[in-house]
């Protein structure tokens, strides 16, 4: 109980210091809890994005950072606490009316339809926002899926299905990703390519909101990081103090 | 030889209505994840339909094959909004039990209403009597009945891949959640997928009229061997329940030209098979782990 | 992981449901207690046949309607001086099952105290009932079923065969058929009991009248599709295709054989028609189709007459079975009444040997060999077209009961 008490001020105070990037909060979550049936998975949890800005969250397997993702797009759904999106309240709206109001989601095992092709992967959500990428650009962003276009989607490597899956977003208009682990079993030299991306995107004001359990690559691209341990943020920082504090952190994860 | 092209001729003849008649059990499965029992009474209610109509309304089969897959439309967006869809979110099986009480309500409100002796219904006009392609004579009307059940087939195979209402069926298909995360509202498209696979069940039923016996019990032999097409298939694939669908109706030809007491036994037998070496079934997707 | 599991249970579903395809509803019959010497002042006629399944038309609920009438000629010809001053009917759904069949019957002896059973199609549930009527020492009338096990290797003293049997079928088919320049034939069967008998009963007669029988070919039961089972019926050109379906079964093989090649080149003759197939397929499908009858309503004013009544209760026309429902029912009573008494053996002695003609028996004669119910039966022909409703055959000629029975079963020994 104890320690509980003490884990929420420290993260209270932390939560003022790196984020002050201004009001133009385009995510923000306050008051999460999430539930699978009796078992709380999520407490209390307060996380918010600005436009331009990379956000992780690291911790454990089971810490709840796919939980957090899921919450936040609406695929899961026994919660209490808000989520809003440029002030609009979302919590109550269904996946796919949040989708429309600009959240795209990469899912861990990047969500490619084996029975599209790339370019209907592509072709497949709506077009959201002003924002969204042609299709030509995409083409060009990416000339892998330009030549693999009438390919299934499941054709594709593990690297070029996670292209797809962030360039399926990007073409939807989507101003909020939530990268699930966009870097796991990826060879180094595609992790290197997605940061690259990650680093385009948020040149445009897309927020990104990325789970990560690779410590290394999440510095390269993230300018905050939110810890998270059996379901509430323990710790809230700016990418020098993560930096700093890489070997102690690797060592708390257990990674 | 000559035997062995009549009994392939007829096999196929006999696949291509089993393929139109699985298609609308494999769509709805498909979307609804819902394996619908019923598949067989509407399949039946279309060809009572038929024949009421004909005999009640002197409405022709012609005019049938399109009024009645519009009616059996109506009817599955009923069943769907008014039963399936409180169900959904339950264990399938809920909604597999749900359709085998209907197909029991269905089977009996026709017996009462109709009786169990059946129903009279006619070949139309111009697709009597058979053609002879060299020692090999087929009868006009499953030659008619085979081409319309792949025309129908290929019609709904190229609406699935060429049109962006099939790429959105097919992503819900896959990935029901996903397809919502990514801004598509896959529940506004249930009930008319629903609609639409009681609909060729219907149409299959029109088919059946003029050539076998309609009576309240004409779908309960029937849909057992439409499980076992969409079983052999693989559950869900369209590809599969077509391919699916002649492959049962050669094997069965061969059973009864070869051994004609075991002929429906050998489908299972087949089904098995499949079953046992591809539990996903011939086109099903392996599921990830 | 849906889909797989799905998967698996819909392959096992599809596989019980073989099972449950078959399945009907039950009925119960209501329920009564009591019997005498009238045993305890009433008669009670039970029931058993197919309420909801393919005999459901041409027997089912409409011959109690049958039996009602038989009752109310009884009350009206004998008024006070009646033996039966109260009969009752129980009735009861045997779903085509044996089974079901046994257990039904025994419950209408035991519980119900019916003193006879009627009726009884499908000839395993014949054959069931007709055990439990030997052991309960209980009269059974079979009109429904077409076995000659009934009077033959299943034969008892308190079993009946009223209307038809296989055998009878054969003789007037096959033999009319085969005499007539129909000697090469190949025979189309379902796969179950009476469709076995069937077979072999029209094969030996085939053979006998001087044909011959290509091939015999058994058809799963029920089937849809036979249009492979006739193309392969067709090899060696025979004169005569047979098919020995029943119900719908036999709807689907004619509307099949119509659209076939074998049509105009073979002749097609049916096992067992009954008036309500042609009714539901329409007479010009049918049209020319010989075979045999065992009664037809429009076949004189006698039967018209009856017919009439009847139709007046059930605002359709009376199937053979039917008619031989009122027959048997009537000719219960009236043996009830000369032996003054409902005890079983005290009937049987009054059935036995009886000479009967009535509505449905012409030249009728309880066989007291093997309790086969002999009389004139009907070459019938399809109309080409029907002058009224219902109004679908004409007789082509009258088979004489003796040529149609022929001598008693050999296998039959009473005990």
């Amino acid at each position: 109980m104890s320690d509980e008490t003490t884990t929420t001020e420290r993260t209270g105070a932390a939560a003022e210091t790196p984020a002050a990037q201004g009001s133009s909060r385009m995510l923000e979550v306050t008051g999460l809890s999430a539930w699978y049936g009796e078992a709380r998975v999520l407490t209390d949890v307060a996380i918010d994005v600005a436009p331009g800005e990379v956000v992780t969250l690291v911790g454990r397997n089971g810490a709840g950072k796919t939980t957090l993702l899921r919450s936040v797009m609406g695929l899961h759904r026994q919660i209490e606490g808000t989520i809003s999106l440029d002030g609009t309240d979302l919590t109550r709206r269904s996946a796919d009316a949040r989708a429309r109001a600009g959240i795209g989601w990469v899912p861990d095992d990047r969500g490619i339809y084996a029975s599209l092709t790339v370019a209907e992967n592509l072709l497949l959500p709506p077009v959201v926002h002003a924002d969204a990428w042609p299709l030509e650009r995409v083409y060009e962003f990416f000339p892998v899926l330009h030549e693999r276009r009438d390919f299934p989607g499941t054709k594709l490597s593990g690297g070029e299905q996670q292209m797809l899956a962030m360039a399926r977003v990007l073409r939807m208009g989507s101003r909020l990703l939530l990268l699930d682990e966009p870097s796991e079993g990826l060879a180094p030299v595609i992790v290197q390519r997605i940061g690259e991306i990650i680093r385009e995107i948020k040149g445009q004001g897309v927020g990104v909101l990325l789970v990560e359990q690779n410590v290394k690559f999440a510095s390269t691209v993230a300018d905050r990081h939110y810890l998270l341990a059996q379901g509430k943020v323990v710790e809230h920082l700016g990418n020098d103090d993560f930096r700093a504090r890489e070997s102690e952190l690797l060592t708390y994860l257990g990674m | 030889m000559s035997a062995f092209l009549q009994y392939t001729l007829q096999g196929l003849a006999a696949g291509g209505f089993y393929a139109l008649s699985a298609l609308g059990l494999a769509v709805i499965f498909g979307v609804l994840g819902v394996v619908n029992f019923s598949h067989g009474a509407c399949y039946m209610l279309g060809a009572v339909i038929s024949a009421v109509l004909l005999a009640e309304l002197h409405v022709g089969f012609w005019v049938a094959l399109v009024v009645v897959p519009i009616l059996m439309f109506g009817f599955g967006v009923l069943m769907e909004r008014l039963l399936v869809r409180w169900l959904l979110a339950l264990d399938p099986l809920y909604n597999f039990l749900l359709t085998f009480g209907l197909t029991l309500i269905l089977v009996e409100a026709v017996k009462q209403k109709y009786g169990v002796s059946g129903l009279p219904y006619e070949v139309p006009a111009g697709l009597g009597g058979q053609v002879s392609i060299g020692s090999v004579n087929l009868s006009v009307y499953a030659i008619f009945a085979c081409l319309f059940s792949v025309v129908v087939c290929v019609a709904v195979g190229l609406l699935l891949t060429k049109t962006r209402i099939g790429m959105i069926v097919r992503a819900s298909t896959e990935a029901p959640e996903r397809t919502r995360a990514l801004g598509i509202n896959v529940g506004r498209w249930v009930t008319p997928v629903f609609g639409f696979g009681i609909a060729l069940a219907g149409l299959a039923g029109v088919l059946a009229a003029p050539t076998r016996a309609i009576t309240a019990e004409m779908g309960s032999n029937f849909i057992i061997i439409l499980f076992a097409v969409v079983v052999i298939g693989g559950l869900g694939s369209i590809l599969g329940a077509v391919v699916a669908g002649f492959l049962v109706g050669l094997v069965e030809a061969y059973g009864i030209a070869y051994a004609p007491t075991y002929a429906q036994i050998v489908i299972f037998v087949l089904m098995a098979l499949v079953v046992l070496v591809r539990p996903s079934g011939l086109f099903g997707r392996e599921e990830v782990a | 992981m849906r889909s797989r599991t799905v998967q698996g249970t819909v392959a096992i579903a599809a596989t019980a449901s073989l099972a449950l395809a078959a399945c009907g509803s039950g009925a119960g019959g209501p329920q009564s207690g009591g019997s005498g010497k009238l045993t305890d002042d009433k008669i009670v006629i039970g029931l058993l046949n197919d309420q909801s399944g393919v005999y459901k038309d041409l027997s089912g609920p409409n011959s109690k309607t049958a039996i009602e009438l038989a009752i109310a000629d009884y009350k009206a010809k004998y008024g006070d001086k009646a033996v039966a001053k109260t009969i009752e009917i129980v009735t009861a759904d045997h779903q085509n099952k044996a089974d079901v069949a046994n257990s039904k019957a025994q419950e209408m002896y035991d519980r119900q105290k019916a003193d006879i059973i009627l009726d009884v199609p499908n000839s395993a549930a014949a054959l069931a009932v007709a055990t439990q009527a030997a052991n309960k020492k209980k009269l059974y009338i079979n009109i429904g079923a077409g076995t000659t096990k009934l009077t033959g290797e299943s034969c008892n003293k308190y079993t009946f065969h009223w209307a038809y049997n296989t055998a009878m079928l054969a003789r007037g088919t096959a033999g009319t058929i085969t005499k007539e320049g129909g000697t090469s034939w190949n025979i189309v069967y379902p796969d179950y009991a009476f469709g076995q008998d069937m077979n072999k009963s029209f094969t030996k007669e085939v053979t006998a009248a001087g044909g011959s029988v290509g091939q015999s070919i058994a058809s799963p039961f029920p089937s849809d599709n036979f249009a492979t089972f006739i193309t392969k019926a067709g090899e060696g050109s025979p004169k005569v295709i047979g098919s020995m379906h029943a119900g719908g079964d036999l709807i689907n093989f004619v509307k099949q054989f119509n659209q076939s090649s074998l049509k105009g080149k073979a002749q097609l003759a049916v096992g067992l028609m009954f008036i309500t197939d042609i009714h539901s397929l329409g007479v010009d499908q049918f049209a020319g189709t010989q075979f045999t009858d065992a009664w037809y309503w429009n076949f004189d004013d006698q039967n018209k007459k009856w017919a009439d009544r009847f139709k007046e209760k059930t605002n359709t026309r009376p199937s053979f079975a039917h008619a031989a429902n009122y027959s048997a029912a009537m000719n219960y009573l009236e043996a009830v009444q000369e032996a003054g008494t409902d005890d079983a053996d005290a009937v049987v002695g009054k059935l036995e040997g009886k000479k009967i003609n009535d509505v449905f028996l012409r030249n009728g004669e309880v066989r007291k060999a093997d309790h086969a119910v002999t009389h004139d039966v009907y070459l019938a022909k399809v109309k080409s077209s029907a002058p009224e409703e219902w109004d679908y055959e004409d007789i082509v000629k009258t088979i004489p009961a003796a040529e149609a029975y022929g001598e008693a079963n050999p296998a039959c020994k009473m005990g």
